[in-house]
C-alpha cells in the first residue's frame, strides 16, 4: 500500500517540479527565440518562443560592431572570476582557519571583527571614498576583485566545516611537528574539499554576474565586464522607458534594437549555463556541510 | 578574560570608525582648498593672456558609440586642445545614474568633473554645496549665450548665482500640450485633422474599429492636451501638485489636486479608460506605452515640436509608411515655454578650473562648425551634407547626444523630413510666452518630509485617480484625506511663500 502511496506521491512531485522548471525556463527560451528573430517582426508582434522569422542577422550585427568590446569584456569576466575566485577562497579559507583554531586567543575578536560588517556597514559613500581616494582601486583590475575577497557569510561557512574535521587529526600532527602553515595547506584544505569547493562557486558566480563594481570603479572601457555591457544597455533602456528622459529635454533617445538586448542576454548567460549542469552536485553538497556532524 | 577581548574589540572598532570619519572630512577639506588655490592659478594665467593646460572631464549617459570613442581620442581631442587648451576625457555612465547614483558619489566625493543637470537635481545639490558657482566665468560662454536664449540661464540660476549653463536651443513651448496623432491612420478612416476633443473619440472609433488591435492612447497622463476641455485657464505645472495660470497676472499657485479643475479632468480620463482609450493593463504596466507607441500599436501620443519627426524615426521600424502630426485641441491661448534650453551643465564644486570647464560648453554652441563637429563628427566620413545643406549621416554611431546639443540655429535635418515640417518646427514658439514661474526654483529643505510623504499618496492614490484607472467620486475622499495628513497644506504655503517672495523680486 504505502509503495503504491509513494509512487503516486513521486508522480505528483515530478509533475510540480516539471511545471516548475518550464515556468523558470521559459524566460529563457524567449530571450533565445528574441535573439534569433528579425527586428521588424518583434516589433510588429511581440515575442514568441519560435523565432519569428528565423534569422542571425543580429549576433551578425553584433559582433560586427561590437565584436572587439564583446570580446574584451568576456576575457576581463574571465580574468576576474578565475583571479578572483582562486584569490578570495584563500583569503577566505586562511581566516576560517585561524578562527576555527581553538588554541588561537585572539579568535573570538577576529571573529567578531567579521561577524561585526554583517550587522553595520559603513554605506556606500564611505566605502566609495576609502576605494577610489585611499585604495586607489579605481580603474584597476584589482578593484573588480580586492572588495570581494571575504564574504563574511562564507568564511563562517568555512569555518564550520573546519570544525567538523575531527580535532584530534590536528593534534597528531602537531605531535609530528606540524606547524599552523603546513596543518593548512596540508590537512585542512584536503579534508575540506568539499566545502572549499562550494564556496569557490559561490564566488565565482558572485564575480561572474557583478556588475556593481565596474559600474563604481571603471571608466576606462577596457575595464568593463561582460555583466557590466548588459547592465548598461538594460539600465539605459529602463530609464528611457520611465518617462524619466522628459526630464531632460522632452528628447527621444532611440533605444537599442528589442533583438540586440536578447542576444546580449543569450551570450552573458551562455558560459554559465553551460557549466551549471557539471557543478550544480557540489552546490548540494556543499549546502549541507556542518549541517550533520560527525 | 572574555569581557577584556568584548572592550578590545570595541575598542578597535572605535577608533576604526574614527578613523575613517576623519579621514573623510580630511578628503573634503582638500578638494576644496585645492580648488580655491587652482582658480586663483588659471586667472592669473589668463591675465597674461595665455591658458593654461588643464584636464577636464566630462560625464555623458547612455551608450558610447564606437565612433564616439575614436572620435574622443583624435578629431575632438586635438580641437578642443587647440581652441582652449584643455584635454577633455570623456566618460559615459548608464542612464540610471543620471540626477543620483554614481553622479551623487562621485559629487560628494570632491570629484572634478562636470556634467548635466535638471533644475531639481541643481536645487537639492547646491543646498549640499556641491556645484560650482559659475557666475564669475558667465563671459567665458559668451558665443553660447548668443545662440541659447536669457530665460534658459535664468532657469539655472539660484538667488542670483548661475550654477549651470544651458545648451540647446529648440522650439519646445506647449510640451505635451499638443496630440501627435497617426496621420496615416486618421486619413485610413476618412477624416483628414483634429481639432477637438469629440474628433479625437470619433478617430479613436473608427481607428478601433478598423484596427481592434491598436490601443488609443499611449500615456496615462493628459492633462495638458485636454486643458481645453476642462478648464478656461491655462494651467502650467511647476511639479505634480502645483500648477500657475498663466492667463492672470498674480502670483497665486493652483494646488492642482484640490482643484476643480482635477476632478473635471479625473472625470474625462475616467471616461477614457471605460471606453478603452487608455488600456487596460495601462494601470500595471506604464512602460509598455510607450513600447506599443513604438511599434506603431497606438493611435496617438501627447506630442511636442520635434516629436513628429523624432518620433517617425521609431516608428518607421515597424510601419514604414507611418506619418506623425500635432493637432491641439482648442486654441486662442499663448504656448507657454519655460526657456528653449534641452539640459544645462553643471560643474562639480571641487573642479580645479571651473571657468575652462565654461569655456568647454561655449565651444558646444559656439559656431555651425564646431556644432556639426561634436553632432555629427567629419564631413565626408561621417555625414554628407547635400546642395540644400540636407545631411545624410554615413554611420549610426550616435556622438554628443544630438538631443543634447539640439540649437535651431543649427540642426541640420535629412532628406525625409518634408520642407513644411521644417518651416512648422522653427515656427512653433512664435508667439509663445515665457511661464511666470520659469526660473523660480523651488526649495524643499523646510517641507521635505512633506514631500516625500506626498509623493507616496501621489502614486498610491492620485495617479490612478487621474488616469483614470479609479473613479474620481469613490477614490477621492480616501485620496484627500492620505493628501491632508501627507501635509499638502502646508506644502502649499511653503510653495506659495517662496514663489510670492521670488515673484515680488522680479517684478522690482
Amino acid at each position: 500500500m504505502s509503495k503504491a502511496e509513494n509512487k503516486g506521491l513521486l508522480i505528483f512531485f515530478y509533475i510540480c517540479i516539471a511545471v516548475f522548471s518550464v515556468i523558470c525556463f521559459a524566460p529563457f527560451v524567449l530571450a533565445v527565440s528574441g535573439s534569433l528573430s528579425t527586428e521588424s517582426r518583434i516589433a510588429a508582434e511581440g515575442y514568441s518562443f519560435w523565432p519569428r522569422g528565423f534569422s542571425l542577422e543580429t549576433y551578425q550585427f553584433l559582433f560586427g560592431s561590437k565584436l572587439e568590446q564583446i570580446v574584451r569584456a568576456y576575457a576581463v569576466s574571465l580574468t576576474v572570476t578565475v583571479l578572483g575566485t582562486v584569490s578570495a577562497v584563500l583569503v577566505t579559507t586562511a581566516y576560517a582557519y585561524v578562527v576555527s583554531v581553538k588554541s588561537f586567543r585572539f579568535r573570538n575578536v577576529f571573529a567578531f571583527f567579521a561577524y561585526f560588517t554583517m550587522l553595520f556597514s559603513g554605506g556606500t559613500l564611505p566605502w566609495y571614498l576609502l576605494s577610489t581616494k585611499y585604495y586607489h582601486l579605481d580603474d584597476k583590475l584589482i578593484g573588480l576583485i580586492a572588495p570581494y575577497l571575504l564574504s563574511v557569510f562564507l568564511m563562517f561557512l568555512m569555518t564550520n566545516y573546519f570544525r567538523s574535521i575531527p580535532h584530534e587529526i590536528v593534534e597528531s600532527a602537531q605531535i609530528d611537528g606540524a606547524g599552523h602553515l603546513r596543518i593548512f595547506i596540508r590537512i585542512m584544505l584536503p579534508l575540506g574539499r568539499v566545502g572549499v569547493v562550494t564556496i569557490s562557486l559561490f564566488y565565482a558566480l558572485q564575480y561572474w554576474n557583478d556588475f556593481y563594481l565596474p559600474l563604481m570603479l571603471v571608466t576606462d572601457e577596457r575595464l568593463y565586464t561582460i555583466q557590466y555591457l548588459m547592465y548598461t544597455m538594460m539600465a539605459n533602456i529602463q530609464f528611457l522607458a520611465s518617462g524619466n528622459a522628459a526630464q531632460v529635454g522632452g528628447a527621444i533617445i532611440a533605444p537599442p534594437l528589442e533583438t540586440a538586448k536578447m542576444a546580449m542576454t543569450c551570450l552573458t548567460v551562455l558560459p554559465i549555463a553551460i557549466l551549471y549542469p557539471f557543478l550544480q552536485g557540489f552546490f548540494v553538497k556543499g549546502i549541507v556541510v556542518g549541517s550533520v556532524k560527525g | 578574560m572574555f569581557g577584556k577581548k568584548g572592550w578590545l574589540g570595541l575598542l578597535m572598532t572605535a577608533v576604526l570608525l574614527l578613523g575613517a570619519c576623519s579621514q573623510g572630512g580630511g578628503a573634503t577639506t582638500t578638494g576644496t582648498g585645492g580648488s580655491d588655490a587652482n582658480s586663483t592659478d588659471a586667472s592669473g594665467n589668463e591675465a597674461s593672456g595665455e591658458l593654461a593646460p588643464a584636464k577636464l572631464k566630462i560625464v555623458l549617459y547612455g551608450d558610447e558609440s564606437n565612433r564616439m570613442k575614436e572620435l574622443a581620442k583624435t578629431e575632438f581631442y586635438d580641437r578642443i586642445k587647440q581652441e582652449i587648451n584643455a584635454e577633455v576625457e570623456f566618460q559615459f555612465l548608464p542612464w540610471t545614474e543620471y540626477a543620483g547614483g554614481k553622479t551623487d558619489l562621485m559629487l560628494s566625493t570632491g570629484e572634478d568633473f562636470a556634467t548635466y543637470t535638471d533644475a531639481n537635481y541643481m536645487v537639492k545639490s547646491v543646498a549640499k554645496g556641491l556645484y560650482a558657482d559659475l557666475t564669475p566665468y558667465t563671459e567665458a560662454s559668451d558665443d553660447l549665450s548668443r545662440t541659447v536664449d536669457e530665460a534658459s540661464f535664468k532657469a539655472f540660476q539660484l538667488s542670483g548665482k548661475q550654477y549651470a549653463i544651458p545648451v540647446g536651443n529648440k522650439p519646445n513651448s506647449a510640451e505635451f500640450y499638443s496630440v501627435l496623432v497617426r496621420q496615416d491612420l486618421l486619413e485610413e478612416v476618412g477624416m483628414s485633422e483634429v481639432t477637438s476633443l469629440a474628433q479625437l473619440e470619433e478617430y479613436y472609433d473608427k481607428a478601433h474599429a478598423a484596427h481592434p488591435e491598436l490601443i488609443g492612447y499611449a500615456g496615462v497622463d493628459a492633462r495638458r492636451m485636454l486643458l481645453y476641455d476642462y478648464t478656461d485657464k491655462n494651467l502650467y505645472w511647476q511639479n505634480d501638485f502645483v500648477a500657475l495660470d498663466e492667463s492672470a497676472q498674480d502670483d497665486r499657485i493652483i494646488n492642482w489636486f484640490e482643484s476643480e479643475e482635477f476632478k473635471k479632468y479625473a472625470g474625462l480620463m475616467r471616461g477614457w479608460y471605460e471606453k478603452g482609450i487608455i488600456p487596460k493593463y495601462a494601470a500595471t504596466n506604464v512602460p509598455q506605452l510607450q513600447s506599443d507607441w513604438n511599434s506603431g500599436k497606438a493611435m496617438f501620443w501627447a506630442g511636442t515640436a520635434a516629436r513628429p519627426f523624432e518620433g517617425a524615426a521609431t516608428i518607421s521600424q515597424a510601419v514604414p509608411d507611418a506619418k506623425l502630426v500635432n493637432y491641439f485641441l482648442g486654441e486662442g491661448r499663448p504656448k507657454i515655454s519655460r526657456g528653449t534650453y534641452s539640459t544645462a551643465f553643471f560643474v562639480s564644486s571641487a573642479a580645479k578650473d571651473p571657468e575652462r570647464y565654461v569655456m568647454f560648453f561655449n565651444l558646444l554652441q559656439k559656431d555651425q562648425e564646431l556644432y556639426d563637429l561634436f553632432a555629427y563628427g567629419i564631413e565626408g566620413t561621417d555625414y554628407t551634407l547635400d546642395e540644400n545643406d540636407r545631411i545624410t549621416r554615413l554611420t549610426t554611431d550616435s556622438l554628443i547626444p544630438d538631443w543634447l546639443l539640439m540649437n535651431k540655429n543649427f540642426i541640420r535635418f535629412d532628406n525625409s523630413v518634408p520642407d513644411d515640417f521644417i518651416a512648422e518646427y522653427k515656427a512653433w514658439d512664435d508667439g509663445a510666452v515665457i511661464s511666470k514661474g520659469a526660473g523660480f526654483n523651488f526649495d524643499n529643505t523646510p517641507v521635505k518630509n512633506e514631500e516625500t510623504k506626498l509623493n507616496g499618496v501621489l502614486t498610491e492614490y492620485l495617479a490612478p485617480i487621474g488616469s483614470g484607472f479609479v473613479d474620481y467620486e469613490t477614490g477621492y475622499p480616501k485620496a484627500l484625506e492620505r493628501l491632508k495628513a501627507a501635509g499638502i497644506d502646508k506644502y502649499i504655503a511653503e510653495y506659495q511663500k517662496q514663489f510670492s517672495a521670488w515673484h515680488a523680486e522680479q517684478n522690482q
